[in-house]
């Protein structure tokens, strides 16, 4: 079994991000913040059609306005191999040839001296098409479906003789619109070209990925290509794939000769960089009148780009939500004309959760019984799919204090029944299990003579505060200051780091920090082996401990050796060694990897004559192991609240039905929350540190989102005895 | 066409100008002052937001040429020799930073809305100040908390 390294000190303390600093000032620099002597700019040219064939793309306007130094096309663009596969299949390569398959795919991209002359220059281009009718509608009968896309469809029991006999059944068909991450940075690439060198400056998320996807795309040696992205101006999973837009920012420089910006448009960010995806699911449930499931089906169809792959299971949580004997989850996905779905923000999980936990609302009703001793009554003490135990589970505890918090008590259960003024109140409750997931990662440490430290993996700080929480956490494996403690990621020649995403890269980055610096203490161990003078001589790891910037005997405190010390007496500049970590196996660890838990509690405020509905507050008691810093890991759990919120009330990508154009692709037209959306948020974590991973944390980048929406349904139903299946719910939902 | 504009104190001068390029895009571009970002150029999330003699603005939505012979403030602006602004360190005290990229626009509006307050704001005021800058990752709680500090309030 893994062992826990909880220690008291730096971690978990709420310090102040690192990065602060600089964010505050103007002076971090994301990837459009760079630039370069001669640098050109490029703007993109898109389909106006979702499907058929370019006809005729005449350019010649476009080389004759004033600064262009090329226009790129299908026509004149040399072949590009396709990127590798990241466990999911990469975009095409761009500009290969004639075939449109969603509105907003690249057709062309023109070069100039300066932004401005590129974009007047793009609309120079005059493109003409051969339409075929595009497919955007799941119902459409030409369109390919897929059935259990990852194998990840689950079984067990007898779902059809339990349901069929169960004292109570319950069955419905839950919503919910696509959504778009619009992280408030815009998708920039900046390349730059030294002979066959190739720099990148990107908005992504995985570094170590998109190296290799440019390489390839490129015909490139690995090594040739570097890619970096200290900051980044936020991405919600946006940046977890090998855009187009990137090669073709690498391919532009190449053509003219000169460095080359590209910054997406806020309209291109809704075609170019991904997004949630709808989902129609049904659940169907069967309990006895105590209230005990028996039966549990879940089935879900996504869309999904025509010639696109996207993992997003949004039945398979529901498979070990809770204890029940009798369970069947399906997955299908539908390929469509439209632009690429990609991961947002907890994927799957938030369409997912919000079916299930609607469901689990609506049952409750049906049996007379509160919703929250409904969840309890059917807690799962195991993993019921893997039949192994939690790696940790305290489901239970934030259920508990969310409810003494939000003040569950004072619900009276019929709906309509609870009124301040004029206003309807509504409480909502909904539970979470957010799903698992972990990726292998690297780090070096390196101790230098002054005694300070640097620590570095090719991994990102998308806003998550990874260079903070790795910073407190390597300042704690080697018992140094944070002041005397640098890391530093977002550098594709750093040793190879785990994708910011699945909220698994704290559990990736932070076991190989860990290792790294036990070896660097090994290491320095070693330098002291055979020399008579170091009170550390012959010392093993496990005799040894760190503190006050130096190594000293566990049995004897006072005797030990400074770093910096032990790096003079040996004539030795600085020390590094390396680390790794690869996932547990659960079956090796004889436990069912856990992911972060939680427990939601939402107060709705309906005015019924005017329409307005309001979430007044949101109590959210969350499971996720150790926490690392307590500032970042409460903003994150605000932020994802937000974000579900959003996705609860406001967020929905329309498509044009009859071309395939997203019609509100800028935020006039598609609305994220602003400050008067606000509730009152109140976020409490409860647990102990996760078994599965040395460092013991659950990720908390995306359970913050997940539940809210299903929390919220609930509320609304419970003010309004109205039940809405569909987000977002609007006024005309409720009225 | 040639813009002259004093930028955080400094006359500076940027040559070629484009009649339609932004103050924003002469302040990022041509000036090597990349504080201010651009996240819509069209004036819909305030990432942009400068100091244009005096008055918060949407960069994005100033055509250079209207800041010829003006007064801009950037965040780069802000901070004096002795350390952050208070409005800066409040910001990275309370963890009203995550991303950052909307960062530099909401410290210049917070900059402006207490120095444009007489008395202490309330919660209503600085959300209604705050209205017009969107922020993905905070979910904007801990952003009020950071101007609550900044003004002083005993709540911040």
């Amino acid at each position: 079994m893994t062992t826990v390294e909880q220690r008291t000190g730096l971690v978990g303390q709420g310090v102040d991000r690192v990065d602060g600093p600089l964010k505050v000032t103007g002076a971090a620099r994301y990837p459009n913040d760079f630039s370069y002597p001669d640098l050109a700019y490029a703007a993109l040219v898109r389909s106006t059609v979702a499907a058929g064939r370019i006809s005729r793309l005449d350019t010649a306007a476009a080389l004759a306005s004033p600064g262009v130094l090329a226009v790129i096309t299908h026509q004149n663009a040399p072949r590009l191999e396709r990127a590798p596969d990241s466990g999911l299949t990469a975009p095409p390569p761009p500009l290969q040839d004639d075939r449109i398959t969603f509105h907003g795919q690249y057709v062309a991209v023109v070069v100039a001296d300066s932004a401005e002359e590129a974009t007047a220059a793009a609309r120079r281009v005059e493109a003409e098409y051969e339409p075929a009718e595009p497919i955007l509608d799941m119902g459409d009968p030409r369109a390919e479906w897929i059935t259990d896309p990852w194998g990840t469809d689950s079984s067990r029991g007898d779902l059809k003789g339990a349901l069929a006999s169960a004292e109570v059944r319950f069955e419905a068909t839950y919503t919910t619109a696509a959504n778009s991450n619009s992280p408030m940075g815009l998708f920039s690439t900046v390349a730059v070209w030294d002979g066959d060198d190739l720099t990148i400056h990107d908005s992504t998320q995985w570094p170590s990925y998109l190296r290799k996807a440019i390489a390839q795309v490129f015909s490139l040696p690995e090594g040739n290509v570097r890619v970096l992205c200290p900051y980044v101006g936020g991405a919600f999973g946006a940046g977890l794939r090998a855009w187009p837009h990137i090669m073709l920012a690498a391919l532009a420089a190449r053509t003219v000769g000169r460095p080359v910006k590209l910054v997406l448009t806020r309209p291109e960010m809704f075609t170019g960089v991904g997004h949630r995806t709808a989902s129609e699911q049904c659940v169907k449930l069967g309990a006895t009148r105590d209230g005990r499931l028996v039966a549990l089906a879940h089935e879900s169809t996504t869309p999904l780009q025509i010639e696109g792959t996207q993992f997003e299971p949004c039945t398979a949580g529901s498979a070990s939500a809770y204890a029940c004997p009798n369970v069947i989850t399906r997955d299908r996905q539908v390929r469509l004309n439209i632009p690429w779905c990609n991961f947002m923000r907890a994927p799957g999980e938030a369409q997912g959760n919000f079916a299930l936990e609607s469901a689990m609302d609506e049952l409750a009703y049906e049996l007379g019984m509160d919703p929250l001793e409904l969840r309890l009554r059917n807690y799962s003490e195991d993993n019921p799919r893997l039949e192994l135990p939690w790696s940790s589970k305290s489901l239970r505890e934030c259920y508990e204090v969310g409810a003494e918090r939000f003040g569950w008590s004072r619900r009276s259960p019929e709906p309509g029944s609870m009124r301040d003024g004029d206003s309807l109140i509504g409480y909502g409750v909904a539970g979470v299990s957010f799903f698992w997931y972990q990726e292998p990662c690297e780090a070096r440490a390196t101790l230098r003579k002054d005694g300070t430290a640097v620590v570095r993996s090719a991994v990102t700080d998308i806003g998550t505060g990874t260079y903070t929480v790795m910073t407190q956490l390597s300042a704690e494996c080697l018992g140094l200051d944070m002041a005397h403690v640098t890391f530093e990621l977002g550098d594709s020649d750093l040793p190879a780091g785990a994708a910011a995403g699945g909220s698994g890269l704290t559990a990736a980055v932070g076991s190989a920090v860990q290792a790294a610096c036990r070896n660097l203490v090994r290491a320095f161990l070693d330098t002291v082996r055979d020399d008579p003078t170091s009170p550390l001589q012959g010392c093993t790891i496990d005799e040894v401990s760190v503190g006050g910037g130096r190594i000293h005997r566990i049995d004897a405190p006072e005797s030990g050796e400074a770093y910096a010390d032990i790096l003079a007496a040996h004539g030795i500049g600085e020390l590094s060694a390396d680390g790794s970590s690869t996932p547990n196996d659960p079956k090796v660890a004889g436990m069912a990897p856990s992911g972060a838990f939680a427990a939601r509690f939402v107060e709705v405020r309906v005015d019924p004559d005017l329409g307005l509905m309001q979430v007044a507050r949101v109590v959210s008691v969350v499971d996720a192991g150790r926490i690392l810093n307590e500032k970042t890991a409460t903003s994150q759990i605000m932020g994802g609240t937000v974000g579900g919120i959003g996705m609860a009330m406001l967020e929905e990508i329309v498509t044009d039905p009859g071309t395939g154009r997203v019609a509100n692709a800028t935020f006039g037209d598609y609305l994220i929350p602003v400050n008067a959306d606000i509730p009152d948020m109140e976020v409490a974590f409860v647990g102990r540190p996760d078994r599965f991973n040395s460092v013991g944390v659950k990720g908390v980048g995306e359970i913050g989102l997940v539940g809210i929406g299903a929390a919220i349904a609930n509320a609304v139903h419970h003010a309004t005895g109205r039940r809405v299946r569909s987000l977002p719910i609007t006024i005309e939902q409720l009225f | 066409m040639r813009v002259t504009v004093t930028v955080n104190g400094e006359e500076r001068i940027a040559d070629d100008v484009w009649e339609g390029e932004s103050l924003l895009y002469v302040l990022r571009e041509r000036l090597g002052l990349p504080g201010a970002k651009n996240a819509c150029e069209q004036g819909e999330c305030g990432s942009c937001t400068v100091y244009l003699d005096g008055v918060p603005v949407c960069a994005c939505l100033v055509a250079a040429g209207q800041a010829e012979s003006r007064t801009v403030v950037t965040v780069e602006g802000l901070a004096s020799d002795e350390g952050l602004h208070p409005v800066q360190q409040a910001f990275v005290e309370c963890g009203a930073v995550q991303c950052g990229f909307c960062t530099p626009g909401l410290i210049v509006q917070t900059h402006a809305l207490l120095a444009a307050s007489e008395g202490v704001p309330s919660d209503l005021e600085i959300r209604e100040a705050l209205a017009g800058n969107l922020c993905r990752c905070t979910g904007y709680e801990k952003i009020l908390d950071a101007v609550r500090q900044a003004a002083g309030r005993a709540d911040g």
